[in-house]
């Protein structure tokens, strides 16, 4: 931790640091404080429920399509089936989003690309495996260049059945991503 | 599809005589004038159904084949170059559209199994340029005087032919 | 300033199917651009060396799932052309207006997709709104959304539901209607003309030599369809147009689609009147003698033909499938050199693609 004082000499003095420091330093003084003692289990009662249920009720899925199953995904925020009314949104960069929904067999030139657009998304995030090419490599299982299954390299937490998937079947996995969050509710601060 | 427009794509024949040719048995037409042609290489024509015709030729006189089928007979688009394998040889199927006189061409070149390569057919169709990439890519045929023969589908590292019969 | 090239990379909110486009930019204009296409291969034509040629038909629909019914039916058209098997008029008829209620769904979908990447969030709203009529009626007449199953090798798997004709003459309607309201919202959009007109020109040379077919073909001029040009199954016997526009820019195509949409209402009443009795199913063989198949058939987006190589079993020994996407996509850096980066959605998404055919 660098800390000079203003070598302008004007009024008062002020600390410096550098950005990567400053990240190291707040994370010590204030968040390691607070998660250690009863002040930041005292702000986690407050708001775990209110920022659970800010998260379940806000999902944001990543705009990817890969096969048949992006079709009925496309569909479900159509007028019919409107998936919007349940808060979901899809955004187009893996930087914004919460849930990956993998739609689609995946082959062996995609594996790196998928594992680095789930990589990039920050925590908390969920993913979801739609479709029987997801699951288990669908009707092309044995297809020697089709993965049997997205689990085998990322950790999935929904799988929704059916080929291609009906986009109520959707509605309905996400309603069931939206209880799981609320059943393992952790607060920010303690992780508990 | 009127003549008037087939006369702007076509090559230069002149419009009123080539639609009474065009008119009777364009398919016996076209064989006649390619075994004219091409005598020593070309067997076994056959006609399929209507306005289909197959013809074999031999693999060194496929460019000049192809380049007259483009330029003088008409034949403007290619629709489809595949690659079968069979126990002793490769056949190179092409399926080459003329849309003035509504034909579709089956071309048949056969080559060895050792060395699997055929002159390549993208300086005459232009369209012809992935297919064979993909043929290559799947089946391992060389198309040589191809300007940039690469792995199209499968990833670039990729040491196999996956359509080949003795693959798993 | 410095040249460099940009992945538009497989996730692309712009990218119908997973594929990427290279381009390399001076500024914001485009110099060279280089599609990569793979990311979808499933080796589906290894795949149906192993299954029974009733078996291949569930894989043929998710070739391309924008028009499944196109891929199925072109299947069991090959396979017939190879077996000898003559379907039943009843089936025939059945196959054509099914296809062409695909075809408008397929159209739909399109236009849905490229409003909404062109920034027009009521083309998306309006056009998966009216989708959803046809695939109704498709669902009626097959039992799932998506991708049917529905034609098998000598007919179709069912006969038509009760009161099928009085439903597909009401959407026929209710299409009619909503495609003069559509032409009000897109024609008359200043902002859609000026992304539209003058951009991704194709001239007509360059589209016969490259390949292109379906409607940036006909949007380049050449008037050549092959449900009239070479017709197929009944639609000898049914009186349409084939439409073309002569403007070779992503206009044309928009307006090649529309017009196709109209025709295929004309289409559909007329099957529904001239639709005969008799049976809609004969038994094919089960194996297959040695002999080559041919098929061909206008996809919506373009021509799509299969070639099967039959050896006696009750498998194929070799199928061989091509897309019209494939080759179009291929064409794609003529018709994208010396446009903005931002034209590149207008020009891509008006090819409408769908990758799952071009990779197979």
């Amino acid at each position: 931790m660098k800390a000079e004082p203003d070598k302008s000499g004007g009024i008062g003095q002020a600390v410096m640091f550098r950005s990567r420091d400053f990240l190291k330093w707040s994370d010590e003084v204030l968040e390691g404080v607070l998660r250690r003692s009863p002040v930041g289990a005292g702000i986690d009662l407050v708001t775990k429920d209110f920022f659970n249920w800010a998260t379940r009720n806000s999902i944001y899925p990543l705009h990817f399509g890969i096969m048949c199953c992006a079709l009925e995904m496309a569909v479900a925020s159509a007028p019919r089936f409107d998936a919007q009314r349940f808060g979901v949104i899809y955004r187009s960069t893996p930087r914004q989003c919460d849930v990956l929904l993998v739609n689609g067999p995946v082959s062996k030139k995609l594996k790196p690309a998928l594992r680095r657009l789930y990589d990039q998304m920050p925590e908390p995030k969920w993913v979801i495996a739609m479709g029987e090419c997801a699951i288990s490599g669908g009707p092309f299982y044995g297809s020697y260049s089709v993965v049997p299954g997205v689990d085998q390299f990322i950790p999935v937490d929904i799988y929704i059945p059916g080929c291609p998937a009906r986009p109520e079947a959707l509605i309905d996995g996400i309603i069931k991503l939206q209880k799981m969050i609320k059943d393992n509710r952790k607060g920010l601060m303690t992780g508990r | 599809m009127a003549a008037g427009e087939s006369g702007r794509i076509g090559p230069s024949i002149d419009i009123e005589r080539a639609r009474t040719r065009i008119d009777e048995e364009p398919e016996d037409k076209v064989v006649r004038r390619l075994m004219e042609r091409f005598q020593a290489t070309i067997s076994e024509p056959a006609m399929l159904g209507k306005g289909r015709v197959r013809i074999r030729i031999d693999k060194k006189d496929l460019f000049d084949a192809c380049r007259y089928l483009k330029d003088s007979l008409g034949f403007e688009h290619i629709s489809m170059i595949s690659a079968v394998e069979y126990d002793a040889r490769f056949d190179i199927v092409y399926h080459i559209t003329s849309y003035q006189s509504k034909l579709l061409l089956e071309l048949i070149t056969t080559t060895t199994k050792d060395d699997p390569s055929v002159d390549s057919v993208s300086s005459v169709w232009g369209g012809a340029n992935w297919q064979e990439r993909e043929s290559y890519d799947l089946m391992g045929i060389v198309f040589k005087n191809h300007p940039k023969l690469e792995r199209i589908l499968l990833p670039k590292d990729t040491l196999y032919h996956p359509l080949r019969k003795d693959f798993r | 300033m410095a040249e460099m090239w940009i992945n538009m990379g497989p996730q692309h909110p712009m990218t119908h199917g997973l594929w990427n486009l290279r381009i390399k930019v001076d500024g914001e204009t485009i110099t060279d651009a280089e599609p990569e296409v793979g990311y979808l291969h499933r080796g589906i034509e290894k795949l149906c060396e192993d299954r029974t040629y009733t078996q291949i038909i569930p894989i043929t629909d998710r070739l391309c799932y924008g028009s499944s019914l196109t891929w199925s039916h072109l299947y069991c058209l090959t396979v017939e052309d190879l077996m000898g098997v003559e379907v039943p008029e009843r089936a025939e008829y059945i196959r054509v207006m099914a296809i062409e209620m695909q075809r408008i769904a397929s159209h739909l979908m399109w236009l849905a997709a490229y409003a909404a990447d062109l920034g027009m969030m009521v083309g998306f709203i309006y056009g998966m709104r009216d989708r959803e009529v046809f695939i109704d009626l498709l669902q009626a007449l097959s039992g799932s959304r998506l991708t049917y199953n529905y034609p098998r090798i000598g007919g179709v798997a069912h006969d038509l539901p009760h009161n099928f004709d009085r439903d597909a003459l009401r959407a026929c309607e209710y299409m009619e209607k909503k495609l003069k309201e559509y032409e009000d919202i897109y024609d008359g959009s200043k902002v859609f003309m000026m992304r539209n007109e003058g951009i991704g020109l194709l001239k007509k040379e360059d589209a016969l030599n490259l390949g292109v077919t379906g409607p940036p073909l006909r949007g380049s001029g050449v008037k050549y369809d092959l449900r009239k040009d070479m017709p197929y199954s009944v639609y000898e016997d049914i009186d349409f147009q084939p439409r073309s526009h002569p403007a070779c820019d992503c206009y044309a195509r928009y307006r090649v689609r529309m017009d196709e949409m109209w025709e295929s209402c004309r289409i559909i009443r007329q099957t529904v009147k001239k639709m005969p009795k008799g049976k809609w199913r004969v038994v094919a063989p089960r194996n297959a003698p040695e002999g080559t198949g041919f098929g061909r058939v206008e996809d919506p987006r373009g021509e799509a033909v299969m070639y099967v190589v039959g050896n006696g079993t009750d498998r194929p020994y070799r199928l061989k499938i091509r897309s019209p996407i494939f080759v179009t996509v291929s064409a794609a850096p003529k018709m994208l050199i010396g446009y903005k980066v931002a034209d590149v959605v207008a020009i891509m998404g008006g090819l409408d693609m769908c990758i799952g055919e071009a990779d197979r």
